[in-house]
């Protein structure tokens, strides 16, 4: 038989019986969909979180206090007291060192006329501004003096003013924080994406630790190298300064670590194949389910057409004209309720794509995948069911009623 | 016209056919021998259980003898396998049954032409073949009804077009009257009679005595034994 004709007789049958084509093709539409958006879902996280840390700055580094190394963990990242704002002065004079930014974090309860959210804390110095590669929207950034002076006034993530419904109108006007009373002088860029960077509230260093720490150690020290190139190097410096202020000797774990920009692109990369494999496997489930649905469906229609399937053979079909015809239709069923799969997996990641803020991420691999997938499932599942109507003996599906 | 005179189409030989049900064995077909010549119209008749069913579906090679040849337009076709029955059916064989069995949900056209697609012969000489022998029984203005909008001669006329669109050497005919109301009847009968007598060999398997008397020659069939019977 020609793959036409058998392509017409699939589609004839299909055509017949759509409500139970629709329902059959379901699982598939289901499970194809699932794969194609979630697999889309996990590119695009990816995609957003290495956008964010590139919008940190790729020159960036970071000095945590405490260590995780082999199997030994002694303090932990913000946990640890070993960092100190002599240490940070003392980075400051290393060659390839840009800027400098200690950071003092902590959380606070933050009021703006009627409005309050508790947000993270951050004192530093102007140099944070460079570091992390922020952008003034509005008014100023902390400036040296207000650091040098202990003042009360306060910078504001572009999220944080949302959430306090503060404009430009607002700057110079009071906020509270832990109920102090600060003076709002400038509000942040936001950075866009979906992370924390844009809800935050900048204070002086001196300030904060005045207020709210009250001790010379610092949460963790961002500094910028003069180049990508000079990451390396500056790395190596740091390790050295440190283990030298510590009394840190050979042999003996360090109780600092440093964290480049890089690092952390690979760590996301690797957090994100494991991610994309996992969604990409529960979403296959379901479409283990559909191609079941399929062959559930295929059984019941070879019961159903037994004596189709006598007849056909009584005017001349071989079994493996049945075989094919069986199994065409199967997988016109599977390639249907893949091609439409597809299109709502891509319509999906559409969606949530703009939701998340990440944008349309489209990779024309998983859609392959997709119809490669459905046309195995068509294969797999219809093979059992079709093979079981070529084996029909004439005579027995003749008479069967 | 005698049958050996000239070539014959069928020849049984000793052709037995015994149902093994596990706990008994029926010989629903004892030891038959049944020569049948080209051009042919031949009768079988035989009451309820007689075996008539049985010899139908070895003489269409639906079903293989338990014991005896069977050689069928020259061929010996008792040792074919499955693929090889399946060849002879639809290069030699034309079936008409007593409950149509046409394809449902499936045009008339579409019915008649089905056996040319498993001779693998293109669609639109199928389609213009098909077309051509449901004219010849008069169903030209039929051609995209589906079964269930055919009365039942309609659909025997419709069957019978799919017996002869493959020119097929032997026409096989179960009670094809038996679902049918006496007009109806003697109509399928009066073409039997004209496809006879433009050539065609027909072997006509009915319990009827009086439509057996459409044939020119007749067996009886009674517990699986062929007797030769007299037809008035
Ligand atoms: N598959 C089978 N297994 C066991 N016995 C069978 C089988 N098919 C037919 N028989 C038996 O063989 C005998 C002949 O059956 P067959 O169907 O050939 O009769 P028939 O002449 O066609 O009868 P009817 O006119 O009622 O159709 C019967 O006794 C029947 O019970
Ligand atoms: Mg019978």
């Amino acid at each position: 038989m020609k793959l036409l004709d058998l392509m017409r007789l699939a589609l004839g049958r299909l055509g017949t019986g759509k409500m139970r084509t629709g329902l059959t093709m379901l699982g598939i539409i289901i499970g194809v969909a699932s794969v194609v958006a979630l697999v889309s879902v996990a590119q695009g996280a990816t995609k957003g979180i290495s956008d964010q840390l590139n919008a940190l700055g790729t020159n960036l580094l970071t000095v945590n206090p405490g260590f995780v190394r082999g199997a030994v963990t002694r303090g932990s990242f913000g946990g640890a007291t070993t960092l100190t704002i002599a240490d940070a002065s003392a980075i400051t004079g290393l060659d390839g060192v840009q800027a400098v930014a200690p950071e003092l974090a902590t959380s606070k309860l933050v009021i703006a006329g009627t409005q309050n959210e508790t947000a993270s804390i951050v004192g530093t110095t102007p140099a944070y501004l460079s570091v992390f590669a922020y952008d003034i929207w509005t008014g100023t950034f902390i400036s040296q003096a207000s650091v040098d002076q202990n003042l009360r006034v306060a910078v504001i993530g572009a999220t944080t003013a949302d959430n306090l419904s503060l404009t430009d109108s607002s700057i110079g006007s009071t906020i509270y924080i832990g109920g102090l009373p600060f003076e709002l002088v400038g509000i942040l860029q936001s950075k866009g994406g979906t992370g924390s960077e844009d809800d935050r509230v900048i204070v002086p260093l001196s300030t904060a630790r005045e207020l709210f720490v009250g001790s010379t150690s610092v949460s963790s020290i961002g500094l910028s190298a003069t180049s990508q190139d000079a990451i390396t190097t500056v790395s190596a410096e740091i390790t050295a300064l440190l283990d030298q202020r510590h009394g840190i000797t050979a042999g003996a774990t360090a109780d600092f670590s440093i964290t480049t920009q890089a690092q952390l692109l690979g760590t996301v990369s690797s957090v994100s194949d494991v991610l994309t494999l996992l969604l990409a496997g529960i979403a296959s489930i379901s479409l283990l389910v559909g191609g079941i649905g399929i062959m559930n469906i295929m059984l019941v229609s070879v019961r159903e057409r037994t004596r189709e399937i006598g007849i056909r053979k009584a005017i001349g079909a071989r079994g493996r004209d049945i075989l094919s015809q069986f199994l065409v239709e199967a997988l016109a069923l599977s390639l249907a309720g893949g091609a439409i799969g597809i299109l709502f997996g891509v319509l999906a990641s559409f969606a949530i794509g703009v939701y998340a803020g990440w944008g349309f991420v489209f990779n024309p691999i998983t859609v392959v995948a997709a119809v490669g997938f459905s046309l195995v499932v068509g294969i797999v599942f219809g093979v059992w069911p079709a093979s079981q109507a070529a084996r029909l003996d004439p005579v027995v599906a003749l008479r069967y009623e | 016209m005698s049958a050996h005179a000239v070539e014959p189409i069928i020849e049984l030989e000793n052709v037995s056919r015994i149902y093994d049900t596990g706990r008994v064995q029926v010989p629903a077909l004892v030891d038959a021998n049944l020569t049948v010549a080209k051009g042919e119209f031949m009768a079988i008749i035989g009451p309820s259980g007689s075996g008539k069913s049985t010899m139908m579906n070895i003489l269409g090679c639906l079903d293989r003898p338990t014991s005896g040849r069977y050689i069928l337009d020259g061929q010996p076709v008792d040792e074919l396998d499955d693929n090889g029955l399946a060849y002879v059916r639809s290069r030699s064989i034309g079936f008409v049954f007593q409950s149509y069995n046409l394809l449902p949900r499936t045009s008339a056209l579409e019915n008649v032409a089905t056996p040319l697609m498993y001779q693998g012969v293109g669609r639109k000489e199928r389609l213009s073949r098909a077309q051509a022998a449901l004219e010849r029984l008069g169903l030209g203005d039929r051609l995209d009804h589906e079964p269930s909008e055919l009365s039942g001669g309609q659909q025997q006329r419709v069957g019978i077009a799919r017996a002869l669109v493959t020119e097929p050497a032997l026409i096989l005919a179960d009670e094809p009257t038996g679902n049918l109301d006496s007009h109806s009847g003697a109509e399928v009968l009066s073409i039997f009679k004209d496809l006879h007598s433009l050539g065609r060999t027909i072997v006509l398997i009915t319990h009827d005595i009086d439509v057996a008397t459409a044939a020119d020659r007749g067996v009886h069939i009674r517990d699986g034994q062929l007797y030769e019977a007299v037809l008035s």
